[in-house]
């Protein structure tokens, strides 16, 4: 008898194991099938390379929206990663007690805030101030950048704050023993050794960076040309294709499936590159 | 000794940081100074949009198939974004559906033509176009009965209630048929929001319905009906040649006109298709050339 249930449990597990995997491999297929075909008769280089985006003409040009989606992405890199780094350090040597018991679940909430409302949030309070201060409409790359620098610090902080408590407490004390001083210790001795799992960290916030899209949408402008200046509007790979799925049909709409190929593409690559430093790191 | 180093390093990168930032503000405040804040901000629809494609085709902006919008147009996937926009831009220029049209933004004559219900039932407003419900084949009892509502006296007066123009003035009034099921409607984000309306009130008379709205866009919307996925299908735009051939049939249920928006503190008031077309191509590009 209880070799019956055991063998049924095990087969139940496998069953759910491969519904998740299932899932990845489905897309897959659905998104290669019907993107490919879209880019062949496109063109290849027309598609990826093309910087005319005019459905209405049948120009099927993705690389405004690729630099887009790449200079918004490196924005939110430079503005959310010396924030969300330091902070980590805080949170991992310097908070008190007391202060941490606010702080980390301040970030978690930052985590969880769905990305409808930091558009909103960024549409009505970070556009007028850009506008104000920076001229131009407000929508823009820097505004994008800003938005996306502060929707992934949960990401850069969490990870980063658990590979600095991970790094042994001797390398610490070792570093002060030799008569460095508490800053130099920590960035000098424990940063570096944390490294690869901080790297990871960034890794994973470019992931949500290049993937975010309700909030992004709302204030990039959108304007499918090539980003002209951080104060120009721009147009992201993800924001193209929610812009315009609800209305394409035909070609129009190939094209776009065939820009979250692309899209994937980046994921993948991105993905890999956190697994590979996962594996250097451990 | 160290600290201080450290201390040293924070401080100059700080004030470094700072001074950058400054810099940068200041030449943005300048570039805004040298245009007198006047340079237009052009904010349009994305592109296949039902209201851009009236939009661009009544204003001329559509020559020879092709879609003019200059290239460095700010593009919104929703009525509200553009509202917004044009409510936070004292430059904006953008153009809505007339019945979403509320007082954060201003609406413009054209042609020295109010944008008002009126003036779109003579025809004088320029900027219209009709709202349309798309049905496959034969109709369901309950869908139909839908329908029946819609262009009865009762449907057609909240039509004009919610700021629309009813196509039918002489319909007959609406029996409640006391039927039972669900519909399903799916399409134009321009058209929705008076289905809703309509559709609660056809619920009040009918108790054994639920109505499921699907806001989905014109396109999209054409084409979950043309799939069987949603009973009927809204559009505000008239049917293309390749959806007409797929059996759908097309009824008009009521005008909208299309406002053109600016923001309460901008001074003009009046402007014409011609200089609506020049902006959105860009032969405009600043306030002061609108006089």
């Amino acid at each position: 008898m209880r070799k019956y249930s055991e063998s049924i449990m095990k087969i139940v597990f496998l069953v759910t194991a491969c519904v998740s995997i299932i899932a990845v491999i489905l897309i897959c297929v659905f998104l290669f099938a019907s993107g490919v075909p879209a880019i062949k008769e496109i063109g290849f280089t027309d598609f990826l390379f093309g910087t005319s985006w005019k459905p209405g003409q049948d120009l099927y040009g993705i690389f405004p929206m690729i630099i887009g989606s790449v200079y918004v992405t490196a924005g939110a890199i430079i503005i959310g990663v010396p924030i969300g780094l330091l902070c980590a350090v805080f949170m991992a040597r310097y908070c008190p007690k007391g202060l941490y018991k606010v702080l980390k679940p301040a970030v978690d909430l930052l985590a969880g805030i769905p990305s409808i409302v930091y558009g909103f949030f960024g549409l009505m309070v970070i556009v007028p101030l850009v506008q104000d201060t920076l001229g131009g409409s407000g929508k823009c790359l820097f505004t994008s950048a800003v938005l996306l620098g502060i929707m992934i610090l949960p990401t850069i902080i969490n990870v980063s704050e658990s590979n600095i408590r991970a790094v042994p407490e001797y390398y610490y004390e070792g570093s002060l023993a030799l008569g460095a001083t508490r800053e130099r210790s920590i960035f000098r001795a424990v940063l570096p050794a944390a490294r690869m799992g901080i790297l990871a960290g960034i890794i994973l916030g470019i992931g949500r960076a290049i993937g975010e899209t309700m909030a992004v949408v709302m204030v990039c402008g959108n304007q499918a040309i090539m980003p002209q200046g951080i104060t120009m509007g721009v147009r992201t790979l993800t924001a193209n294709i929610v812009l315009e799925m609800g209305y394409a049909s035909g070609l129009h709409r190939e094209a776009l499936i065939a820009t979250a190929v692309v899209l994937f593409v980046f994921i993948l690559i991105i993905n890999l590159s956190f697994t590979a430093l996962k594996r250097r790191a451990d | 000794m160290k600290k201080n180093k450290l201390a040293k390093i924070l401080t100059f990168g700080l004030a470094a940081v700072m001074a950058l930032s400054l810099a940068s503000c200041g030449g943005g405040s300048d570039e805004n100074a040298d245009s007198e804040g006047g340079d237009i901000t052009v904010i349009s629809r994305e592109e296949g949009s039902g209201t851009r494609d009236a939009f661009v085709e009544l204003t001329g902006i559509m020559q020879d198939d092709v879609d003019r919008t200059i290239d460095t147009a700010e593009i919104s996937n929703s009525t509200s974004v553009v509202t917004q926009s044009v409510a936070g831009n004292e430059a904006a220029i953008g153009y809505i559906s007339m019945g979403s049209l509320d007082d954060s933004v201003k609406a413009l004559k054209i042609g020295g033509v109010e944008a008002t219900v009126d003036n779109v039932k003579s025809g004088d407003y320029a900027l219209q176009r009709p709202f349309n419900i798309v049905t496959k084949g034969e109709v369901k009892e309950l869908p139909q009965d839908f329908i029946n509502f819609i262009m009865s006296a009762e449907g057609q007066g909240i039509i004009e209630e919610e700021g629309y123009i009813s196509t039918d003035e002489n319909a007959a009034s609406y029996e409640a048929a006391g039927l039972e099921g669900s519909i399903t409607l799916a399409g134009s984000t321009s058209v929705a929001p008076v289905m809703e309306v309509l559709a609660d009130e056809y619920k009040k008379l009918n108790d054994g319905v639920t109505i499921e709205i699907q806001q989905t866009g014109s396109g999209a919307g054409i084409q979950s009906t043309i799939e069987g996925v949603c009973d009927i299908g809204m559009a505000s735009r008239a049917l293309e040649d390749e959806e007409a051939g797929e059996g759908l049939e097309s009824q008009e249920i009521a005008l909208d006109g299309i406002a053109v928006i600016v923001n309460n503190n901008n001074t003009a008031e009046d402007i014409t298709l011609e200089q609506i077309m020049q902006i959105y191509t860009g032969e405009i590009t600043a306030w002061s050339e609108i006089q």
